[in-house]
């Protein structure tokens, strides 16, 4: 076997070796980046937080920082040990093709086999060291891989906390009084309970709502509840959202369902009106509960400025006040 | 009195909700819980003797705004932009941003605000206020409150002229 052949083989095998280091990270980013792929969402509104921690973690704990730095190193250097490992196996395997294969080709892989951990790791460090020596951005480019399952973690754990919080907070804010305290309450109910009632419609609250802008022009309810430009403002919010989300041009939000209440949404043309509703509801109470909201429009809505004040709010207040809620029999009546 | 809607946008982390509790509650979090949705909030305010009462519309933020549902603007009065002074990212799309904004809405004030004004000294501000490309109106600080009422009073006074 003369020198020639012999160079190229070296050539090929080293091609091969270097196919394989590169293949095996390719694996490991392909894998990182599918578990990151679904929290994409998720870590970028986190990544903000993380970046501003990581930046006051570097400063005030300088030790530490390094300390993980280092770790990272370990980690790294270690998953290269093992590739090495490895490909060594599969050079052994191999080990009657190298014997065909010129000696100077076995030196060089033998002479491989030595010194690459070695002179793999000074690479690393070095590059490491370049990179924390570089802007920030880089460094959470090496970090963050590692960092994403942790996030991912974190993130898990703030979502339970905030479901709970949420939680803890929709039962202490809504069970003090009037309709949305019964409205987050009721769950408990069992449907016994709930047979055992056949609760007739009620109407609880009525809410006279800008279309677009939200502001409320009008409301009235058989108890007081919460700030009512609030809740007018989020019942917009929810509409807008869900209308959004279902890219429905001509079709719009007309009922939202919350256990046996319901608010049910009539919309008109430069504003809308939801009223909010126990007891349980046919399709008939439903069709008549429309045709009072008609009938009241047409006699009291029709000239709505685009500007709301005091004034127009009290007034109409009054009258759905007077319409919904100063009879006894308000769906007899219908 | 009268009604008006502001909504607060701008990319994710820049002090959105911050701003909203420090001016509603006089309350700062360095927590970061980022919004889910829409909060909708209410203050009334008084301007030369005269009482405004603004809805104050929280969103969760987007790195670009043709993200957001459309609706989430209509009808608004005022739209306050907030960026964030440290973060390059947040006002990177801010040219784009701004334009969309001025033309999804037809009446509504734009206020573009460079917020957490406290992490940032004189000389580095210069360096933000030479390299973005659209001028701020104010600079604030959701935690310490510089400037705070004075955007959103801002805003009032516009509103009853
Ligand atoms: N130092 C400082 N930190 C601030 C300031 N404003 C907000 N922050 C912090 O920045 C982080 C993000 O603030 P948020 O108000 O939640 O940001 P946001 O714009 O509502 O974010 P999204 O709801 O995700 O869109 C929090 O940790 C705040 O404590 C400020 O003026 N100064
Ligand atoms: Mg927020």
């Amino acid at each position: 076997m003369d020198k020639n052949s012999g160079d190229q083989k070296d050539q090929i095998l080293l091609r091969q070796l270097k196919d394989i280091l590169l293949s095996e990270d390719r694996a490991d980013i392909k894998a990182l980046q599918d578990t990151l792929e679904s929290y994409d969402l998720l870590s970028a509104h986190v990544s903000p937080i993380v970046k501003d921690h990581l930046q006051s973690f570097r400063n005030n704990y300088p030790e530490e920082f390094r300390k993980i730095v280092a770790h990272l190193i370990e980690e790294r250097a270690k998953r290269t040990e093992e590739s090495i490992g490895l490909i060594n196996a599969l050079i052994d395997d191999k080990a009657q093709l190298s014997e065909k294969v010129s000696p100077i080709v076995v030196d060089h892989i033998e002479n491989l086999k030595q010194n690459f951990p070695k002179e793999f790791t000074i690479v690393i460090d070095k590059q490491i060291e370049t990179k924390l020596k570089g802007s920030q951005d880089e460094i959470l480019n090496i970090i963050t891989p590692v960092l994403g399952k942790l996030i991912r973690k974190s993130i898990a754990h703030q979502f339970q906390m905030l479901k709970e919080s949420i939680d803890r907070k929709i039962k202490s804010t809504f069970s003090k009084q009037g309709f949305f305290g019964r409205l987050f309450k009721s769950q408990r109910k069992n449907s016994e309970e709930i047979l055992s009632e056949m609760d007739p419609v009620i109407i609880e609250e009525v809410y006279v709502i800008q279309r677009d802008s939200g502001l409320l022009i009008g409301s009235a309810s058989k108890e007081k509840t919460l700030d009512q430009d609030m809740i007018a403002g989020m019942f917009t919010a929810i509409k807008a959202f869900v209308e959004d989300a279902f890219k429905r041009k001509n079709e719009e939000l007309e009922m939202i369902e919350y256990d046996h209440y319901r608010i049910f949404i009539q919309n008109f043309y430069s504003y809308y009106i939801a009223v909010a509703m126990s007891g349980s509801i046919s399709a008939s109470e439903k069709g008549q509960i429309a045709n009072r909201l008609y009938d009241f429009a047409e006699s009291e809505l029709k000239q709505i400025p685009a500007d709301i004040n005091d004034s127009l709010n009290s007034r109409i207040s009054e009258k759905l006040k007077n319409y919904f809620f100063d009879t006894e029999q308000v769906l007899k009546s219908a | 009195m009268i009604s008006k809607k502001i909504i607060l946008t701008g990319s994710f982390g820049v002090g959105k909700t911050s701003l909203f509790n420090k001016f509603i509650y006089n309350k700062f979090d360095e927590k970061y819980l980022t919004t889910i949705g829409v909060k909708v909030n209410k203050k009334v305010i008084t301007i030369d003797e005269k009482e405004v009462s603004l809805l104050l519309w929280d969103i969760a933020g987007e790195v670009s705004q043709d993200k957001i549902p459309n609706s989430y603007f209509l009808g608004s009065s005022g739209i306050i932009y907030v960026f964030d002074l440290t973060r390059p990212s947040t006002y990177k799309n801010i040219v784009k941003d701004i334009d969309y904004l001025k033309n999804i809405t037809d009446e509504a004030i734009i206020k573009v605000v460079g917020n957490k004004s406290d992490l940032i000294d004189a000389e580095k501000l210069n360096e933000v206020r030479n390299t973005i490309m659209q001028p701020w109106d104010i600079i604030t600080s959701a935690k310490t409150g510089e400037n705070v009422t004075e955007l959103f009073h801002s805003l009032g006074k516009a509103f009853i002229q």
